[in-house]
């Protein structure tokens, strides 16, 4: 059992994916099919041994509450363990207000009463796998007061665009926080992912509450770099943040090569999730399915390339989908070209017979929506 | 939910035998089939779908995979305060010694003493080795309508094999007259699926004399079902129309599993309103390479397929490299084809390697071939 509790925190006011975000917070999100976002932190914590998560949650809770039920699903012991939704009523007043700060001091007393000695913070809009076992034990031996993760990318010019960047000096401390302005092409992109102790975090919280009411737990970090000793520690394998629209189609999109996938999925970590019990997916005559990803329950007639197909869809004879990611309960029609799209789930494609976006701009098609 | 009165006993302590190395080291409830389940998903998710909230599995014949996968009776819901799913094989008593059930009467009697502890009205007996969807519940109304003492389920089977099966031979009103086992000369083509539900006090007074009887051969088709004409109990057949298959041989388990492929095929695995649950295997949808060829084919989540696949089954896990061709075949879990390698109407077993460049099974074949051990192929 772990000695620390585990966060796993909402995406900030920095967040902002169009289309789907409307629908459900980014943690609900649909991810290569079959997963949502939020699997990948659980399920890291629940295989790092983490027996206790809390999942903050500040707007349209309805499909994550579902998704996460008892947390069963997540291998998390259903007596000594738990997974705990907190909500912030914090989001009526206005986003300024609707904090993680916020969302922490309103549910101060179910942190203050875990007996755990320390706090291991991750983030719901991120994917990735990491051991937080090895995080914990590491940062215990560093003496540091904070450690947090980072992700060395050299394509920050142009990606990771909301996200926030760590300056480092040589010994890994960090000495500041910024905002990836998106002027250099190597950067260190924050993980969002920390540990320390109980005590640090609640202090650090409080702190941030008295300071300001818009503070972000990053805000006061970056206020407390000089003052307190924060490692950087690097992570290896698939990362990617699911920050805004286009970081959303491309995580989804990279992973249909299984040599990126196998950066992210190892059979030692399993990613958890929730059953729909759905059947194989049944191919007729005359199906054409290449480099793509295809989740159960679908029936599939026509040409599927280079695409994600999530849970139970559909498509008919004479359709195309090409370079879409699309989301469970999906029907593309007869002869209907789909092509460099988002389709959200419960969409039907059915009367537009071509409903093709720019690569450079994938467009979205809006759940539940008939087209 | 509140209980329904309806305790289930499925029987599934069978071997299999003629399913040859699948049943080595597994019963036959335990089987794969159709890509992410075993066959005893069927009689226990028809439970769960049909209200009932008991359900004991009677286990025999290497049962240390089929008791652990049934214990987990939350994989089909069967997890509520007053629900469960309890395995049952044969045990010792302080009045009997340790003794296999003999028959599948037999198996019933020594867990008298269980299903007395829900003192049910009716009891439900099914085969642990059946694969169909039929709501019990439904069933159960007919039996009560009727006011049987027992009602058997049974199925219109073509003629010509009606000497296969336990035939019914019944009235207008339904009501049975003479049951045959295996007859020569059929009088009609009601065969009897291994469903019965009765009423337990009878049932269970019956079972009581049927144990101290040393000519019985404590099986419900030989001997309950006949004695209970004989005295002239009211016994009806309800007839079940729909998909039923009986898979004893490689061939009928290959057989059954092709029946998927065909579009709008009976067994209808899709249905919304019927779901078939299994166990949640944590495996990635399945993943088709850029010359992948996909044509007419069952295909479930941990699967990778670079190659061709054309009116083949293929179970979670399973892989088919780059130039490899799989035709008319079942992969059951973990199964891999390896690079140019053929399988051409084949039922390759859980976790077999299918080498380089080897070829298995042919086209022309009368019978289907089970790969159960590594093919080689070239290094």
């Amino acid at each position: 059992m772990s000695k620390a509790f585990g966060i796993i925190n909402f995406a900030g006011n920095h967040i902002r994916v169009d289309g789907l975000q409307e629908f459900r917070p980014v943690g609900a999100f649909s991810f290569l099919g079959r997963y949502r976002t939020i699997d990948f932190p659980i399920s890291n914590m629940s295989n790092s041994e983490i027996e206790n998560i809390q999942v903050y949650v500040r707007q349209k809770p309805r499909s994550l509450t579902e998704h996460l039920g008892t947390g069963r699903h997540y291998n998390i012991n259903s007596k000594r363990g738990g997974l705990n939704i907190l909500f912030t009523e914090h989001n009526q007043i206005g986003d300024i207000y609707s904090t993680d700060i916020a969302a922490y001091m309103e549910n101060m007393d179910c942190i203050e009463e875990l007996h755990f000695p320390y706090v291991v913070i991750a983030p719901s809009y991120m994917v990735y796998t990491a051991d937080y076992s090895v995080f914990l034990k590491e940062h215990i031996e560093s003496g540091a007061d904070i450690s947090m993760m980072y992700h060395s990318v050299d394509n920050a010019k142009e990606s990771f665009l909301n996200c926030y960047t760590l300056n480092i000096n040589k010994q890994k401390g960090v000495l500041s926080i910024d905002p990836n302005h998106g002027n250099a092409k190597n950067r260190n992109i924050s993980m969002d992912t920390y540990v320390m102790t109980k005590e640090l975090f609640i202090e650090l919280v409080k702190k941030a509450h008295k300071m300001s009411s818009m503070y972000t737990f990053f805000d006061i970090l970056n206020e407390e770099c000089e003052e307190l000793d924060i490692r950087a520690v690097p992570h290896r394998g698939y990362f990617a943040a699911i920050s805004d629209f286009n970081s959303y189609y491309h995580a989804n999109i990279d992973l249909i090569d299984l040599k990126n996938a196998s950066g992210l999925f190892d059979s030692d970590w399993p990613i958890y999730t929730r059953t729909n019990d759905s059947c194989p997916t049944q191919y007729f005559e005359g199906s054409q399915v290449k480099s793509s990803v295809i989740s159960n329950g679908c029936l599939i007639e026509g040409t599927v390339e280079n695409s994600i197909i999530g849970r139970g869809c559909t498509i008919k004879p004479g359709a195309i989908v090409r370079n879409c990611v699309v989301s469970a309960d999906v029907t593309i029609g007869k002869g209907v070209h789909a092509e460099n799209l988002v389709i959200d789930k419960h969409a039907r494609l059915v009367r537009g017979k071509r409903v093709i976006a720019s690569p450079e701009k994938p467009g979205y098609i809006k759940r539940g929506d008939a087209l | 939910m509140k209980q329904n009165n309806m305790l289930a006993m499925i029987l599934a302590g069978g071997r299999g035998s003629r399913l040859h190395e699948l049943t080595k080291k597994v019963a036959k409830p335990a089987v794969s089939y159709g890509g992410k389940y075993r066959i005893i998903d069927f009689p226990l998710s028809n439970c769960a779908n049909s209200g009932i909230d008991i359900v004991g599995v009677l286990t025999q014949y290497e049962s240390i995979l089929l008791n652990s996968y049934v214990a987990a009776g939350r994989r089909w819901g069967l997890d509520a305060k007053d629900s469960g799913v309890f395995v049952l094989p044969p045990r010792e008593k302080s009045d009997a010694n340790l003794d296999v059930y003999r028959g599948t009467a037999d198996a019933i009697s020594q867990n008298i003493d269980f299903i007395d502890t829900y003192s049910p009205e009716y009891l439900l007996i099914l085969s642990g080795d059946h694969i169909y969807k039929m709501n019990y519940a439904k069933m159960l109304a007919y039996h009560r309508e009727c006011n049987a003492d027992a009602t058997i389920a049974v199925i219109e089977v073509p003629m010509k094999e009606a000497s296969r099966f336990g035939i019914m031979n019944a009235n207008e009103d339904g009501r049975i007259v003479e049951f045959e086992e295996k007859p020569e000369h059929p009088k009609s083509n009601l065969a009897s699926m291994g469903i019965y539900i009765f009423n337990w006090k009878l049932l269970r007074k019956m079972l009581l004399t049927d144990m101290k009887n040393e000519e019985s051969n404590h099986d419900f088709g030989k001997d309950i079902i006949p004695t209970m004409l004989n005295d002239g109990k009211s016994l009806y057949a309800y007839k079940f129309k729909g998909y039923w298959k009986d898979v004893g041989t490689i061939d009928s388990l290959w057989e059954a599993n092709m029946d998927l492929l065909d579009k709008n095929n009976e067994l209808d695995l899709n249905d919304k309103t019927w779901k078939i649950y299994t166990e949640d295997v944590t495996a990635l949808p399945h993943y088709v390479g850029a010359d992948a060829v996909i044509d007419r084919a069952f295909i479930t989540q941990g699967c990778v397929i670079d190659g061709e696949v054309k009116n083949s089954v293929l179970f979670t896990g399973a892989k088919v490299a780059p130039g490899a061709k799989v035709i008319d075949s079942v992969l059951m879990p973990g199964a891999e084809v390896a690079e140019g390698a053929v399988v051409t109407r084949a039922l390759v077993a859980d976790g077999i390697k299918i080498g380089k460049n080897a070829v298995v099974g042919s086209a022309d074949s009368k019978n289907i071939e089970l790969v159960a051990k590594r093919v080689k192929g070239d290094e």
